[in-house]
């Protein structure tokens, strides 16, 4: 535990203190910004460097451990529909617990002057990875090769991005990228990893892997459908 | 009103945020204890401190960016974008991407996992320089995109066609991999600070719209680990 809070600590750290530096050494040569807007810079930094810690001492505490508990749980509960639903409810309230996904909705809210609300784009993030996540689970059940669904998920985003109005596109891969975050990845790989070893023969690395990779092409479609829509 | 005033309003708006935030996972967690799980109360104690926890630092993190890191970006971006050498930015983003990414722990639990599963063929320190190296030129390159406003699927059609492609030769270890790597680059420092930057440089160069060449970073800098991943892979598997 104490190992812990000085490891994370320690990480933070060291990825707050580069941008830091930049920003002094820009705001010195460079720039001249009002100094109200530095200060406010290096106050944003002391609670973010705070909060991440906590945050994610927080997330080892419990998020993890929960996850792990679910991930090797659910496999036994009983039929396939049921198993599907629990994990899409599981990809989709993760998703929703992620906070740099809640930070990008609200800079492109505040870019697009109200257009694109952030409430509809983080709901359909999170619907995009619940939605994948279950797709990755019974991929795991019918052994699906993975580059399959991969090679076809690709393709229909690449065919996709021809009929999405530009500023979608960006949007779409950007809401995908976050997804990725501190409370997603460790659930999602425990409920891979959970899965794969109560339900498909061979536990590899190719097998428990590549969930996070899977799921995250739902945001980017999830999106990308939005912006036909709405454009 | 006062800046204490707005502080406290802020930091208290930001919290009920985080609350509305935490609170599904957390009523998924009781559901499925209630109703599968049955854990021993001092497990569930453990999780709800946890949560707790994070809870706090959800409100902090969040805070902390939307009270300084957002606005902070957000007004570098626009002097950047307004300064006559704003060329500059290539290169800054050039370094801003790489520091930033030697310092995500994410990057280095990757470069673990690769070193693991090709039994210390391919070194950690040799993913970790090049997903930085492969990060720094998505910066670097989402940053000439503002400034010079072509748009972003000149750079990810081609990117995601290199992917199918070596989909096709690469071998399904660094395929899992390579595709997980994708999210390890794109940690809350980049997704917070430098797309800020990245928006108000599009804001204060004329002709260019905050929506369609201010975001499209993320996507950039989620698209490289997967393409260097995966060529190392095809490197070292001759």
């Amino acid at each position: 535990m104490q190992g812990d809070i000085k490891g994370t600590s320690w990480g933070v750290f060291k990825a707050i203190l580069p941008i830091i530096i930049i920003v002094l050494a820009l705001q010195f040569t460079l720039l001249g910004l009002p100094s109200a807007v530095i200060w406010r810079f290096l106050v944003g930094a002391v609670f973010i460097a705070a909060g991440l810690i906590l945050f994610l001492l927080g997330v080892k505490i419990s998020i993890i451990p929960m996850g792990e508990e679910i991930g090797s749980e659910l496999p036994q509960i009983g039929r396939l529909g049921i198993i599907l639903f629990w994990t899409f409810l599981l990809g989709f309230t993760a998703t929703l617990a992620e906070p740099p996904v809640h930070v990008l909705a609200s800079m492109i809210e505040e870019a697009s002057e109200g257009n694109i609300s952030r409430v509809l784009l983080v709901c359909l993030t999170a619907l995009g990875i619940g939605l994948f996540v279950k797709l990755a689970v019974l991929r795991i059940v019918l052994q699906v090769p993975l580059v399959y669904l991969f090679a076809l998920g690709y393709t229909a985003i690449l065919v996709l991005s021809f009929f999405t109005p530009s500023q979608f596109v960006a949007i779409s891969f950007d809401a995908s990228g976050v997804t990725t975050g501190p409370v997603t990845v460790p659930v999602i790989l425990s409920l891979g990893v959970g899965m794969t070893s109560v339900l498909g023969g061979k536990s590899t690395t190719a097998e428990s892997f590549g969930l996070i990779g899977l799921a995250s092409i739902g945001p980017i479609l999830a999106v990308m459908l939005m912006g036909v829509i709405l454009g | 009103m006062s800046e204490t005033a707005y502080f406290f309003q802020e930091l208290f708006r930001v919290f009920l945020n985080s609350t509305q935030t935490l609170a599904p996972v957390f009523l998924f967690f009781i559901l499925f204890q209630m109703l599968y799980l049955k854990m021993p109360r001092e497990h569930i104690y453990n999780v709800l401190k946890g949560l707790v926890i994070s809870l706090a630092g959800l409100t902090l993190f969040l805070f902390g960016v939307e009270y300084g890191f957002l606005p902070a970006g957000k007004k570098m971006g626009i002097a950047l974008g307004s300064l006559s050498y704003r060329w500059a930015m290539i290169p800054l983003g050039l370094l801003l991407g790489f520091v930033s990414t030697l310092a995500e722990p994410a990057v280095r639990v990757l470069g673990y996992e690769v070193d693991k599963a090709t039994s210390g063929l391919i070194k950690e320190k040799l993913v970790l320089y090049s997903l930085s190296l492969g990060v720094a030129i998505a910066v670097s390159l989402s940053l000439a995109r503002v400034i010079y406003g072509f748009p972003i699927e000149y750079l990810l059609i081609p990117g995601y066609l290199v992917v199918l492609l070596s989909l096709k030769f690469a071998s399904p270890n660094f395929i899992s991999i390579a595709f997980d790597a994708g999210g390890v680059a794109t940690g809350p420092m980049i997704t917070t600070f430098v797309v800020s930057v990245a928006i108000g440089a599009a804001e204060a160069i004329p002709g260019r719209d905050p929506v369609i060449d201010g975001f499209g970073l993320i996507a950039l800098v989620a698209m490289m680990p997967i393409i260097i991943v995966m060529l190392v892979g095809l490197l070292f598997e001759r």
